[in-house]
């Protein structure tokens, strides 16, 4: 049925003329958290989902800015590498982190302060002694409840559980206070991002990689599936070409070095380290190599274009022969990347291709890959719409970002279905697919009409968590 | 229900009625109004019978953005179309829902046009099929036809 207007009692009285209703964007990921206002176009706060927690005093500390060297420092995720929420105590601090401290939602003025209270001076003077009591425990509950004049729209994955679902409005509800809430799906809107309520979403973000058939601005359930291969999975391979190289390559993070002298390429590094007085935990050494892996892959690594995979007769030899790219380690040591920068990323395409792994769960499978996912989210679903998903592929994520990622992926899709039109979708600002699903929740929160769609306050406290599987499908 | 909260204006469905039911119209095209609150009737094929005034409406189509700057803008259409079964069965008619999308068009407007097409579309009982149109090529009469009639029309 048509969504009818709301009848003008229930209309809020103030209109909204876009982006000044305040709200709040939250995505969550396994690599960062991005947080911002609805309206903007950018999410003003982009931090890493990893936290520093201090063995010796049991603190946590957040943001880029708290992890450097230093003793007793242990790094965690709140998130798990299926980018859905592990640790609810952790993802409640650093998500108060992200907003309150790093975004800056202003505080509520408490009820003494802001004027509306002060009444005439009180003929008795018991009267008074009670007045002050109220306004105290006005102020303590305001502090401890930062965001009651704040929406929140927070984003999940499409195989969130109910459960974590109810969670999430559950903080959002209780512990800031929060005046309304909404829970959209990435894929949901990524598509809408690009323009499209029909979609077949290709996600190629940090810690997976998930494929997500949208019809009518819902998602799919049976078309969804999700592989490891992303971003941190990419490292892993990348890592696995290092051991294989001759001499092996080694990883030193730029936090280790004092300093460096220039050297011939191949050559090993003459750089100073430094030394630590304290203990490095592995968890901060393996986030800064990531840093370093993660230079690597925006400036070496490139995919395979096709047609035909890499390891088809003849293209290695090709591949030989085309430009390479230097690399500089942190330390200086450097070598010149050729057919490898192609094959470290071929395992995400051809799982025959894909380096061995000292890990279970870097051996992929034939499934597992970008194609294979595809191929198993459209036997999922109806052959009728099938055409109109492939005529509407919409990519995203950051991963999917390595040059010639799209090219590959067109001609992947037309092999596999010569009969049917494939059309990709990718933006082209790179911004757009970093953070595809914060900017389409961006615009979403800042609609006019989208206040009829929030879950209000009062909703949440007639129907409790369980609302949000009604309200938000 | 919409996922925007938009909502639509009495006049569109009273125009798809004079569409399918009176056949007044051959086609109509909706939009958004500047407030992105309400779907409207942009225009009917009163001012440009042809279907080639229909595409080039669509193409031409514009959006303003929140900063005043104009873009081109997407837009919702309905086409009544006629064609001749290539089994000379004779001539069917379907009428088509068309979510216009232009691939180049701004990201709050692409957003916008996407998260409030259920409302319209919902709106309007009897739509045969609907296509998901993003560039000039999927505007084609040969293409839409094909993917209408699913292949039968002559």
């Amino acid at each position: 049925m048509a969504q009818l207007p709301l009848p003008s009692s229930v209309q809020p009285t103030d209109v909204y003329g876009g982006d000044e209703v305040s709200a709040i964007v939250l995505d969550p990921g396994y690599i960062n958290t991005r947080a911002g206002f609805a309206g903007e176009e950018m999410p003003k706060q982009v931090l890493p989902s990893f936290y520093g927690h201090i063995a010796s005093s049991q603190r946590d500390v957040f943001g880029d800015q708290a992890i450097y060297p230093r003793a007793d420092l242990e790094l965690r995720n709140y998130m798990n590498r299926d980018s859905v929420v592990e640790d609810w105590d952790a993802a409640t601090k650093i998500w108060e982190y992200a907003l309150i401290n790093r975004l800056g939602i202003p505080r509520p003025t408490p009820a003494s302060k802001n004027g509306l209270n002060n009444k005439p001076k009180p003929a008795a003077e018991g009267e008074d002694v009670e007045m002050a009591d109220e306004a105290d425990l006005d102020e303590t509950e305001n502090y401890e409840k930062p965001m009651a004049e704040n929406p929140l729209l927070m984003t999940e994955a499409a195989w969130n559980s109910p459960k974590q679902r109810e969670k999430a409005i559950e903080i959002c509800m209780e512990n800031w206070a929060c005046p309304a809430f909404w829970l959209s799906k990435t894929p949901v809107l990524a598509a809408f991002a690009a323009g499209k309520a029909t979609a077949l979403v290709v996600d190629v973000g940090g810690s997976n990689t998930s494929v997500t058939a949208i019809f009518d601005g819902m998602v799919l359930k049976r078309s969804i599936q999700r592989s490891p291969v992303g971003g941190v999975w990419l490292s892993s391979q990348i890592r696995s070409l290092f051991e294989a190289s001759e001499p092996k390559v080694e990883v030193v993070p730029t936090f280790m070095v004092e300093n460096k002298k220039p050297v011939e390429a191949g050559q090993p590094a003459e750089a100073r380290l430094k030394t630590f007085d304290f203990q490095i935990s592995p968890s901060f050494r393996a986030f800064e190599e990531e840093r370093v892996l993660t230079e690597f892959k925006e400036s070496v690594v490139e995919v395979w274009r096709g047609p035909g995979r890499y390891l088809a007769p003849g293209n290695e030899d090709y591949a030989k022969n085309l430009p390479g790219r230097v690399f500089e380690m942190p330390d200086g040591s450097n070598q010149m990347w050729r057919e490898q920068r192609f094959k470290v990323a071929e395992g995400m395409w051809d799982d025959n291709a894909a380096f061995p792994s000292a890990t279970e769960e870097g051996k992929i499978t034939k499934a597992q890959t970008v194609p294979g996912l595809i191929k198993a989210s459209l036997d999922s679903i109806d052959v009728d719409i099938r055409p109109a998903l492939l005529a509407n592929v919409v990519v995203t994520g950051s991963t999917s970002l390595l040059p010639g990622f799209t090219d590959r992926l067109n001609h992947e899709l037309t092999a596999m279905f010569p009969s049917v039109k494939v059309k990709l979708h990718a933006a082209g600002l790179s911004s757009e697919r970093r953070f595809g699903a914060w900017i389409g929740g961006s615009i979403l929160g800042s609609l006019g009409t989208f206040h009829q769609m929030w879950i209000s306050r009062k909703e949440y406290e007639e129907n409790g968590p369980g609302i949000v599987e009604k309200r938000c499908k | 229900m919409s996922q925007s909260g938009a909502t639509v204006n009495a006049d569109c469905i009273t125009a798809y009625n004079d569409l399918k039911l009176n056949k007044k119209y051959k086609y109509v095209i909706y939009k958004l109004s500047d407030d992105n609150k309400e779907i409207v009737v942009d225009s009917t094929s009163e001012d440009g019978p042809e279907y080639d005034d229909f595409r080039e409406k669509l193409i031409n189509a514009k959006t303003k953005s929140k900063t005043g700057a104009v873009g081109k803008g997407p837009r919702y259409a309905v086409y009544d179309f006629e064609y001749n079964l290539a089994s000379g069965e004779g001539v069917r008619n379907k009428i088509t829902f068309i979510a216009w999308s232009p691939d180049d068009a701004g990201i709050m407007a692409k957003m916008v046009y996407a998260s409030s097409k259920e409302a319209l579309k919902r709106s309007l009982p009897g739509i045969a099929t609907e296509v998901q149109a993003n560039d000039a090529d999927d505007i084609e009469y040969e293409t839409l036809v094909k993917t209408v009639s699913k292949g039968t029309a002559a």
